[in-house]
């Protein structure tokens, strides 16, 4: 999609919600735009990000045409998650392209509901933990982890990003069980859907 | 360009040069200041006891969240709400900066006046 949209004036940022690298290293192979590594999770405090994938289009002056949208707008995923993102890219093409974004601004103004003061919360306690996590305070980085956890218990990047930090699968048992806790509580999300795309 | 966020030991009680260099204001006598921005302080002795300043209020004086880890003293203050709600409300994108995977650090603001495609992913 870079190397496609690159003569359009574009260019793809992709930022990784993790402090894992080398895992991070292994889904970039032969990737020639940046990918920045945000350990803090910086992004899903100021762009109210709940799970990940999301794709933000940000258009020549700093405007956001599209907010938070939960797709995955690049085949560098595919094998991994089966999704043929081949209508997402369509839509992404048209913005670039033809300038022709999926939402109407007033629909961008209120397509992602802004962080609860808790969310907020737990988004600090996550970074302290990983922190006291790097400095070997193992059972200081599980109490802020479980405050984390407790403020936002319907956040991906606050529950599933934590699991591997403290040895659990993020493809197991514990992802069940959180995917059946979110179904439950509604499928709170802070952003648009991935099939709301018309 | 850097981000506001900052972690900060020995909190909440921080010296001035912490304010300074960790949360980029400093306290003046016309009030909480950054470049030529200065806001104003209401009741200066709840910020100011024995020479230290307290973070928890500086954060609420700008709209910052904060949390304290009262056993490891280790406060954790985010960015300005304001942000947040301008990039909800009035779809201006917040910029930031990351480093990328050899460390070199980019911006959002590197790449103004070209679309943009962020794609925030993970290997969670």
């Amino acid at each position: 999609m870079q190397d496609e949209l690159a003569d359009h004036n574009f260019q793809v940022i992709a930022v990784a919600i993790d402090e894992n690298i080398e895992a991070v290293r292994g889904f970039m192979d032969g990737i020639t735009y940046p990918v920045l590594m945000d350990v803090d999770h910086v992004l899903t405090e100021l762009y109210a990000i709940s799970n990940v994938p999301a794709v933000v289009m940000i258009d020549e002056d700093d405007t956001i045409v599209q907010p938070n949208w939960n797709a995955y707008a690049t085949d560098t995923f595919k094998d991994y998650t089966g999704i043929d993102s081949g209508e997402q890219l369509d839509i992404i093409r048209q913005w670039v392209i033809n300038d022709t974004p999926m939402m109407s601004v007033d629909e961008a103004k209120t397509a992602v509901g802004d962080l609860s003061a808790e969310e907020e919360q737990a988004r600090l306690h996550f970074r302290i933990a990983n922190h006291l996590r790097g400095a070997g305070d193992d059972d200081g980085a599980a109490r802020n982890f479980d405050r984390a956890s407790a403020l936002a218990p319907h956040d991906w990047t606050i529950r599933r990003a934590m699991m591997p930090l403290r040895g659990a699968d993020p493809f197991g048992d514990e992802f069940f069980a959180l995917a059946a806790e979110y179904n439950e509580a509604g499928r709170p999300f802070h952003g648009v859907a991935a099939r709301s795309t018309k | 360009m850097q981000n506001d966020v900052a972690l900060l030991a020995d909190g909440p009680m921080i010296s001035a040069q912490t304010l300074h260099d960790d949360l980029g204001w400093e306290l003046k006598p016309e009030g909480l200041c950054r470049d030529d921005v200065c806001v104003l302080v209401p009741d200066r002795d709840a910020l100011e006891v024995d020479g230290k300043i307290d973070a928890m209020a500086i954060a609420a004086l700008l709209d910052r969240p904060a949390v304290l880890d009262q056993a490891s003293g280790i406060a954790a203050i985010g960015a300005q709400r304001s942000v947040r709600r301008r990039a909800l409300d009035d779809l201006q994108a917040p910029d930031f900066v990351l480093p990328d995977l050899d460390g070199t650090p980019h911006a959002l603001s590197d790449h103004r006046s070209k679309k943009r495609l962020l794609v925030a992913f993970s290997s969670w």
